[in-house]
């Protein structure tokens, strides 16, 4: 498939990456630069120009390409870049990247005519909530606007379900267990089938759900109502909102005045302070250290890394470092920084898996590629559709959730499936193309 | 040596001299009560002739000046506003009526009628004939909405320009911006009075004719509806609206109540069906809940004192805490005659003002609500100097600088306050009246904040006649700041305001 892209950027070489071996790829950008580097690096085209142009589109050769994206730092650059395509080829499938929610919100009520709009800070943020939500979780996933939780846990305590059959074990409402990992092998969790001290398990749920399993795993970690975020760029901007919508106390440190000044007039219910943070005086007298968590969002991952080991070195027992570049994850995690995420992948991870097959709308990976949860709307063909969830075959694939006109459904043995419905499925990487057929 | 001057002060006088030329037609509509009731049109018709030659001669005299900038815009409406008082005072001073014996006088009266005050100097308000009465009531009609904003509704020569008058003379601080071209505004705005004044014509009359209260009349309908709405005060009566029965004065408080709700948000409310922006309304809320609170500390103290009982405690409080607060200046009780408390309380009522962009004068309640996070905002910076907080109205950020314009109003009008009160007791000493230290600040809050009867000999059954000319003089200024809101005045005293 031919693909553009627009922007050659951290996003948009990110992109370039991952699928200049099976594509065919041209990258617009103005940087000249930037450009040439890419092109030394990966097998793709260049063309330096403005991707809002339509005579840049035309000579980037939207007219015979299956998939535009348009991933620039500018909302306004990506938008026009897609409505001109839409115009040259109704066929080409658009993929927009944003920073600017309400583009998103107007996506969803279908006024936007895109394939896909990702915004890069939502998704960190929800990433961020999810991880502060069930501090147990070694990993966290969320779907369908974050109506939809996965979660993997190490079970290392938890009276309630260990050692009692699932089907009699008081397991949270709107959950299920879809996997537990017992060394190398993996168990099909059927009815009979114990969870058992120092497995691994996934869980598919609802947000709340997700943090009843946080409290039956690790009962001391109780709901974090207090977070300290570092930076109040668009990302920590955007993890404040998440977490203050879910009454969660947000206290945000910036050292630039401007910025400090724009987050307290965004988020009335935030605390905003003016200062580097890094001085132990003032985490001291600000109790920063008495946070339950902390969130490092400023733009430096060296600087994030002081942030967090200082902050941690105080008190605060359960440090996120926002990261930049891919291999600061290890570094952080090495140090003891509790958990890193890194946007730029989450984005480009989201825009590959949508030119994989464009009806998945959301992939997530756990254990490595191990599995895969698919977000993928149901073909109306489907033979599945009108069976009960009972009578379902037993394929080593898990219907965890159903989002039906946007609401999240978490099914029982009598559901079935519609026609239009969206369904988050966990399954093992290998049988994705078997899940893929069958819906 | 000349110095150069920054204002255009032939274009300020050719607007001012336009809008002096259709005020002055403004007391026709008492000419033809007075032809009605067989009384003497002549003074009314003299001030229109002597209103309408100044402002001719204004606007000849500066032909062709039409360019009116900001700059000149608070000089046209502070100039306008003393020759509204000007107009209104006309047809008393040219009356027989020994009792507006002196021109200050008549001029405090034309002051008090326009900027919607209420204090009067007449001192037996029944004997004026009916044309002279009406007068009284229809100059705070006219001053409630604003001339300004009159003027920019009907004359088309202010469609341009006309933004900065709008906002120097709309009451409350510009936090909302206005969207609407500005003649649509005032349109708008006036409309909502037209109608909110037939409503309580009507009202009031449904209440005369099924007599459930035989005090009430048409005529005094239509008086009492035309200084309602515009929170003025006057009366027909020498006893205020004690004149009436219960059920007009619930009516009357209803009313008062509603003339201090923000015009732009009962528009929204009423003609765009959208009741509920007066729930999501903060200033709205903490209006209501401040007339209630008020209310029930008038109701404890006159209930337990033994002043009163039942349901006259309850309409007694509920009347005169709501026209103290919105300024409107009736009285259904001789207040001067309540315990110290109530008396505090009514005082102290008078510093909180009506909601922002309602006809009512004082601080405003929006104002006071942004001060109390101005000031919480600054005791948290001092535990935590780091914090940056911004204020938040409606959940929407105010803007640094209306923040910064809402401390220095409240400061420049408790200065102003002060003055005043220093003024009229230093006064009150020379020529030896008897104010009360009580009489002297309540006569400077009830002016300043337009509101309209003091304590003492100028409580509300009372006059203002026994104040020396001076302190007269005084409390004309405070009326006239009072109703600009002080800062268009105040600049006005400004080097800067005049320099190139």
């Amino acid at each position: 498939m031919k693909i553009v892209v627009i922007g050659a950027g951290q996003v948009g070489s990110t992109v370039v990456e991952a699928l200049h071996d099976e594509h065919d790829i041209t990258v617009v950008d103005l940087d000249e630069q930037r450009l040439s580097a890419l092109a030394e690096r990966y097998e793709a085209g260049v063309l330096v120009g403005n991707g809002a142009s339509r005579r840049t589109l035309e000579e980037a050769g939207v007219r015979n390409a299956g998939l535009l994206i348009a991933c620039t730092s500018r909302d306004e650059i990506n938008i026009i870049a897609a409505i001109f395509s839409k115009k040259i080829a109704p066929t080409t499938k658009t993929v927009v990247r944003t920073t600017n929610e309400e583009y998103l919100e107007i996506w969803h009520e279908r006024e936007l005519d895109f394939d896909l709009i990702v915004s890069s800070e939502r998704e960190t943020a929800l990433a961020v909530s999810g991880l502060i939500g069930v501090p147990a979780a070694r990993q966290t996933d969320v779907f369908a606007n974050g109506q939809v939780q996965i979660v993997e846990f190490d079970v290392d305590g938890g009276q309630r379900v260990i050692g009692v059959p699932l089907r009699e074990a008081e397991i949270p409402a709107d959950s299920k267990v879809a996997s537990i990992i017992r060394g190398d092998s993996i168990v099909v969790p059927r009815g009979d089938e114990k969870i058992e001290l120092g497995d691994r398990i996934i869980v598919i749920g609802s947000p709340e759900a997700a943090q009843a399993w946080s409290t039956i795993i690790a009962p001391a970690g109780r709901r974090v109502e207090d977070v300290v975020i570092y930076g109040a760029g668009r990302t920590g901007l955007a993890t404040a909102r998440v977490l203050t919508e879910q009454d969660i106390r947000v206290r945000i440190v910036e050292p630039d005045l401007e910025r400090a000044g724009r987050a307290a007039e965004e988020l009335p219910d935030a605390r905003v302070f003016q200062a580097s943070g890094m001085d132990v005086e003032f985490i001291e007298r600000e109790n920063i250290n008495k946070a339950q968590a902390a969130v490092f969002a400023m733009r430096d991952d060296a600087k994030n890394h002081y942030a967090a080991t200082l902050v941690k070195l105080h008190g605060v027992p359960y440090t996120i470092a926002i990261v930049h570049d891919a291999h600061s994850v290890e570094v952080f995690e090495r140090v003891g920084i509790d958990r890193a995420v890194n946007p730029r992948m989450i984005t480009a991870e989201e825009i590959v898996r949508f030119a994989h097959d464009p009806r998945t709308q959301q992939v997530a990976m756990l254990e490595g590629d191990r599995f895969e949860i698919l977000d993928i709307t149901v073909r109306p063909e489907s033979k599945l559709l009108g069976t009960p969830f009972r009578d379902l075959p037993q394929t080593g694939a898990l219907i965890g959730a159903i989002v039906r006109n946007g609401e999240a459904v978490f099914p029982h043995g009598d559901d079935v499936l519609l026609p239009g419905d969206r369904v988050i499925v966990f399954t093992e990487s290998k049988r994705v193309p078997i899940v893929e057929q069958a819906l | 040596m000349r110095t150069r001057l920054g204002v255009d002060l032939a274009a300020t006088f050719n607007l001012v001299g336009g809008l002096v030329k259709y005020l002055s037609l403004a007391p026709l509509a008492p000419a033809a009560v007075a032809v009605g009731y067989r009384e003497s049109p002549a003074p009314f018709l003299l001030a229109t002739a002597i209103g309408f030659f100044c402002g001719w001669t204004m606007e000849r005299l500066s032909y062709g000046k039409t360019k009116v900038g900001v700059r000149e815009g608070f000089l046209v409406v502070s100039i306008t506003w003393l020759f509204a008082a000007t107009i209104g005072a006309l047809p008393y001073w040219l009356t027989t009526e020994t009792q507006f014996a002196s021109p200050i006088d008549s001029y405090f009266e034309g002051m008090s009628g326009f900027t919607t005050t209420g204090a009067t100097i007449v001192t037996d308000i029944e004997e004026l004939p009916h044309g002279l009465a009406m007068w009284r009531q229809l100059t705070q009609w006219l001053g409630g909405m604003g001339i300004i904003v009159l003027a920019l509704a009907v004359l088309p020569r202010l469609r341009v320009g006309g933004r900065q008058l709008l906002e120097t003379e709309l009451p409350g601080p510009e936090i909302e911006e206005m969207t609407l071209r500005i003649r649509e505004t005032a349109q708008r705005l006036w409309l909502l009075y037209v109608a909110l004044t037939v409503l309580m014509v009507a009202v009031l009359s449904v209440i005369a004719w099924t007599g459930l209260d035989a005090t009430m009349s048409f005529y005094e309908a239509v008086a009492h509806a035309l200084t309602t709405l515009p929170t003025g005060g006057f009366s027909t009566r020498a006893r205020s609206i004690e004149a009436f029965g219960a059920a007009s004065q619930w009516a009357i408080a209803f009313f008062m109540v509603v003339a201090g709700v923000n015009f732009a948000l009962m528009y929204r409310a009423f003609f765009r069906r959208q009741p509920r922006v007066f729930v999501r309304d903060e200033e709205f809320r903490l209006y209501l809940t401040l007339l209630g609170i008020g209310s029930a500390v008038l109701v404890v103290e006159l209930w337990s004192e033994g002043v009163l009982r039942g349901e006259a405690a309850i309409r007694h409080s509920v009347v005169n805490t709501v026209s103290s607060m919105t300024t409107t200046g009736y009285a259904s009780a001789d207040f001067n005659e309540w315990p110290l408390l109530a008396a505090i309380v009514l005082v102290a009522l008078m510093f909180v003002g009506g909601s922002a962009g309602s006809t009512s004068g004082s601080v405003k309640v929006v104002r006071h609500l942004l001060l109390g996070r101005i000031l919480r905002r600054e005791l948290d910076q001092a535990v935590h100097p780091e914090v940056v907080a911004r204020i938040h109205l409606n959940t929407r950020p105010v803007d640094e600088r209306i923040v910064r314009a809402v401390s220095s109003f409240v400061l420049l009008y408790v200065g102003v306050f002060a003055v005043g009160t220093l003024l009229l007791i230093i006064d009150a000493a020379r020529v030896d009246s008897g104010l009360r230290l009580l009489d002297a600040v309540s006569a400077a809050a009830t002016t300043l904040g337009n509101v309209g009867p003091a304590f003492g000999f100028a409580g509300p059954m009372g006059s203002f006649e026994p104040f020396s000319d001076f302190s007269k003089i005084v409390l004309i200024v405070l009326m006239w700041i009072g109703r600009l809101e002080i800062i268009p005045v105040a600049v006005l005293l400004t080097r800067s305001y005049w320099r190139v």
